[in-house]
């Protein structure tokens, strides 16, 4: 076997975000450095990876590297993207967050930086091996931040949770890669690709398909495998259920598009059935349990259920449209769904965070930024004009309609009027019911505000100018 | 750009206002609001001055690219028919916000918003041709009417303003779904006026209309979709009440007329006598509750239910007299029953109630109160020389002569102006006549002179669209006609498609 040329430049934003860690890393040795520094430090170098992503996408550069094992191409950029914007948001509110409650620092970072660089194996993988990689180097991290307030009984709880149900998850994934190796000899997925339309469909291979599902569907919590993200979500340090909310979110669908367009598209009428069924049932599920949440960590956790169920509408298109608009749908749920958490981060008084709605009362006149951050994130949320979240929803619908699921997409359109109810249910809260003891919030940390400017500003951007994202998304579907 | 103008000057103020709003007190940002809606007012003059009545074509077109990669445009026209709705958005605003200025003392600032907000909503529904630009100012003008009810409304405002939003955005959910078939159907664009040529070539359409059409049920409310309206009004604060039943209702009616006539004849003809039916019952029934209502709020909001009910089976009559009668009435309805909130609101800021039972012989105390009251009831019944005649009468004369059995529905609906004197004039006698025996209304104040620049514009209209509406009308009629020169196009391509079917069949069987 010989050595594989390797053109490291195609892996820039991938060796940008290890060289970071590696800073953080060394850098957290030093008593002497300040712990923000560290954030800094991840920030800055999310930042150049995010840059170099972007650059990568707009100048459309394609590579396999590792003998075919990684494939850099518009569709791996554009999920990077989505990563890293979820890391340097993810970032500036822990800073804040960490400050207050807790003192070691260092291995969050890592932790967040060692997560990104998984998910971003995932979107690039070209081989089920490399892709299950991503995968185990991506949830190991997120297990740890999500019991990382270990003397918090509910955050502990969070992590063992998380740890059993992701670890089952795994080897559901796992058996299916095992069985689609027995059916087809490969585990490269273009290879999978030519031997399935080649040898035709297995029973092995259609058993190795659905255990693939079950493997994502944990990951991603679509109903029925769903019951562990609320508890998570509720444990977890807030911006850590921020992050699994989003980018891993994200992870997931890129891993799931690569596979299932890529290797598996001859079992494409298997598995469109059980997207369509799966998408219904998220969605409905989601939303209704959503409506009787009164924690709004739990609320929040539900709706991001509901939302991979519209994601799964898109995918479930299977076209070109169906990729991009399932493409762009989780880039703009990713950023909103941060930017509700970071309110509700902000929502805190000197005894932590206040995490019932009922607590929000009045907040609408008292602390009229915050209730205006929290109303734009629910509202977009929600699917209402002009923001971020009614074109997201718009395109996939859209898309839906086109490869003839009419039907999903109504049951889609009365799920969002479902949503709604809860989403507005806050909005009522803060702006229209008189509070029951007057609590103390505190005095806005300029970071997180500036991150929740940064957030609202892109919702409303993306809202009324949707094409700068549009046209990305569009370009970035055609990876073979 | 003249009505990019008039769309986007109130939402200009609202953000003036959200800027401004820590530096400047509260009587300060009512004056930028009555500014700002004012300014909007006059500038929409211009669209009265400058419309050609004599074509059917949109007028004041803007058309520029927006998202072009779904075949999105940001398309705007005015023709007969949005034209007169335009005006009474941008002529009721400034009324509005002139009622509000003594009773918004909490979150002055908010409310104006609000309210700037929700005109640019309304504005923009009335205005656009892009089936995807209607759909954004139809949704987006929800959040500000739900905070306008759910902030300065009344004790059970939560439960109206959930219940207003939840009815609207269910039927609009499904509408959703009509539009984005409807944009596969017009070759990936939502251009309106293209995909008026195809209306006859069109589709499931009855599935497309009762698509689109229980969206606009819900917002008229035609029966049985009114439930929410009586709570809403009720909770609603008194510009609230002015706004949704002046120009919040008239959506759904414009809707049906822009959307679902000419696009799905087939679906019209279809469901004709279904809604013709249950807007006589919407007639009578609205009537009938009003009657009994103790509150004089809930009376007028019954009433709401009750007028729309004509304006629809004006519509539904497809004929010129109807069409028309409809869209005149569209208006009337909103300056009478606008002009009546305003006087509930007036009487209920002196004497913090709107029970019938608590007053008495008010036109002792409040003379010019009682005689602009005794105007716009008398303008709601339908007295000839007041505006509420001229659309009630023209209605009923097209649902008369529209076919054989719609004469049935003209009758039916016809008692209904009786019941509307009967409820009326009985609240009026009640509230004003009879003796002032009881000692807090002995000392209410007449109205001041805001009050009276108010309502005093209303009334002006009210005069002249009854003594000559001709103005409104001829601007009218031009674009009625085309309406329905369009859905009787569309109905003979359909007829025609399905003969050609039947000779196909006939051709094949004498090959056999």
């Amino acid at each position: 076997m010989t050595v594989p040329v390797i053109n490291w430049h195609m892996l820039m934003p991938e060796l940008v975000i290890v060289l970071t860690f590696v800073i953080v890393m060394v850098f957290d040795l030093f008593k002497s450095i300040r712990k923000s520094v560290l954030a800094w430090v991840t920030i800055v170098g999310s930042a150049i990876a995010l840059w170099a992503s972007v650059e990568m996408l707009h100048a459309g550069v394609i590579g396999n590297e590792f003998n075919g094992m990684l494939r850099v191409d518009r569709f791996s950029m554009f999920f990077n993207i989505i990563f890293l914007v979820s890391t340097i948001l993810v970032t500036l509110i822990s800073i804040n967050y960490l400050d207050r409650n807790d003192k070691r620092q260092g291995e969050y970072y890592v932790l967040i930086l060692l997560a990104t660089l998984g998910m971003m194996l995932m979107a690039s993988g070209n081989e089920l091996i490399v892709v299950f990689l991503g995968l185990e180097l991506m949830s190991l991290s997120l297990y740890v931040l999500a019991g990382y307030f270990r003397s918090i009984q509910v955050s502990s709880e969070a992590g063992m949770k998380y740890l059993l149900l992701g670890a089952f998850a795994s080897g559901f994934f796992l058996y299916g890669i095992a069985l689609i190796y027995g059916g087809a000899g490969t585990t490269s997925i273009p290879e999978i690709a030519s031997e399935l339309e080649a040898g035709g469909k297995s029973p092995l291979m259609l058993a190795g398909m659905f255990l693939l599902i079950v493997g994502f569907g944990f990951k991603v919590a679509l109903v029925p495998f769903h019951q562990w993200a609320p508890d998570v979500y509720e444990g977890a340090p807030t911006p850590i259920a921020a992050f699994i909310s989003a980018g891993p979110k994200a992870a997931g669908f890129a891993a799931f598009l690569r596979i299932f367009t890529g290797a598996l598209e001859s079992l494409q009428p298997e598995w469109i059935v059980v997207v369509v069924i799966l998408a219904a049932l998220t969605m409905t599920v989601g939303n209704v349990i959503a409506t009787a949440q009164s924690n709004i960590k739990r609320m929040l956790a539900y709706s991001s259920v509901a939302h991979a169920g519209y994601v799964l509408v898109g995918l479930a298109a299977a076209n070109k449209d169906g990729i991009s608009s399932a493409m762009l749908y989780l880039f703009i749920y990713c950023v909103m769904n941060i930017g509700a958490f970071a309110a509700v981060i902000l929502a805190r008084t000197e005894d932590g965070e206040n995490l019932r709605i009922a607590d929000y009362a009045g907040l609408g006149f008292r602390k009229p930024l915050l209730a205006l951050f929290m109303t734009i994130m629910l509202l977009s949320l929600a699917g209402f004009p002009p923001t971020a979240g009614f074109v997201g929803k718009f395109y996939v619908f859209r898309s839906a309609v086109d490869a003839g699921h009419t039907w999903l997409v109504v049951v889609a359109a009365i799920n969002t009027a479902i949503s709604a109810f809860y989403y507005l249910r806050v909005v009522v809260t803060m702006y229209m019911k008189e509070p029951e003891e007057e609590l103390d919030f505190h005095a806005y940390p300029s970071l997180l505000v500036f991150a929740l400017l940064l957030v609202t500003i892109g919702v409303v951007l993306i809202g009324v100018l949707p094409s700068y994202f549009l046209a990305p998304a569009q370009i970035s579907t055609q990876f073979f | 750009m003249l009505l990019s103008a008039v769309i986007f000057l109130p939402l200009i103020g609202a953000i003036i206002i959200a800027l401004t709003r820590t530096i400047v007190n509260a009587s300060a940002i009512k004056g930028i609001a009555l500014a700002i809606a004012l300014l909007t007012f006059i500038v929409s003059l211009s669209l009265y001055t400058g419309f050609d009545e004599t074509t059917h074509f949109m007028q004041f077109k803007v058309q520029n690219s927006w998202i072009p990669e779904l075949g999105i445009s940001y398309q705007l026209g005015i023709d007969g028919i949005s034209l007169w709705l335009v005006l009474l958005t941008t002529f009721l605003t400034p009324i509005c916000v002139l009622a509000a200025w003594g009773s918004i003392d909490k979150g002055a600032s908010g409310f104006m918003i609000s309210l700037l907000m929700l005109e640019t909503g309304m504005l923009g529904v009335f205005c656009a041709l892009d089936l995807f630009l209607f759909f954004v100012f139809w949704e987006s003008m929800l959040i500000p009417m739900y905070l306008l009810i759910g902030v300065w409304g009344g004790t059970r405002r939560i439960y109206a303003t959930v219940k207003f939003v939840l009815y609207t955005m269910a039927g609009s959910a499904l509408m959703l779904v009509g539009i984005l078939y409807l944009y596969f159907q017009n070759d990936n664009s939502f251009d309106l006026l293209t995909l008026y040529d195809k209306a006859g070539t069109l589709p499931h359409q009855r599935l497309l209309f009762l698509a689109f059409f229980v969206a606009f049920a819900i917002k008229v409310p035609l029966f049985p979709f009114h439930t929410w309206l009586p709570d809403a009004h009720v909770e609603a604060p008194t510009v609230g009440s002015v706004i949704l039943a002046g120009v919040l209702l008239k959506m759904g009616t414009y809707g049906i007329l822009r959307f679902c006539i000419p696009l799905f004849p087939e679906g019209t003809v279809a469901f004709t006598p279904l809604i013709s039916t249950l807007a006589v019952v919407g007639i009578i029934y609205g009537a009938l509750v009003a009657m009994v209502q103790p509150d004089l709020k809930k009376l007028v909001a019954y009433s709401s239910v009750s007028h729309l009910g004509f304006v629809v089976l004006g519509l539904f009559a497809l004929n010129s007299q109807g069409v028309q009668g409809g869209i005149i009435q569209m208006v009337n309805h909103g300056l009478s029953t606008g002009a009546l909130f305003l006087l509930v609101g007036m009487i209920y800021e002196r004497r913090h109630t709107r029970m019938i039972a608590d007053f008495g012989g008010l036109a002792k105390c409040m003379p010019i109160f009682a005689t602009i009251f005794l105007i716009v009831t008398l303008s709601s019944i339908g007295l000839p020389g007041l505006n509420g005649f001229v659309g009630e009468f023209m209605i009923l004369l097209g649902s008369f002569i529209s076919g054989a059995f719609s004469k049935v529905y003209a009758v039916f609906a016809a008692t209904g102006v009786i019941l509307a004197a009967v409820y009326m004039l009985w609240m009026f006698q009640r509230v004003m006549f009879g003796k002032l025996d009881k000692p807090e209304n002995q000392s209410l104040k007449d109205l001041n002179l805001r009050e009276i620049i108010v309502l005093l514009p209303i009334l002006l209209f009210i005069v002249w669209i009854g003594v000559y509406p001709k103005p409104f009308l001829s601007r009218i009629e031009k674009s009625v006609n085309h309406v329905l020169k369009q859905h009787t196009k569309a109905m003979a391509a359909i007829g025609e498609s399905q003969n050609a079917v039947v000779v196909d069949a006939g051709l094949k069987g004498e090959r056999e």
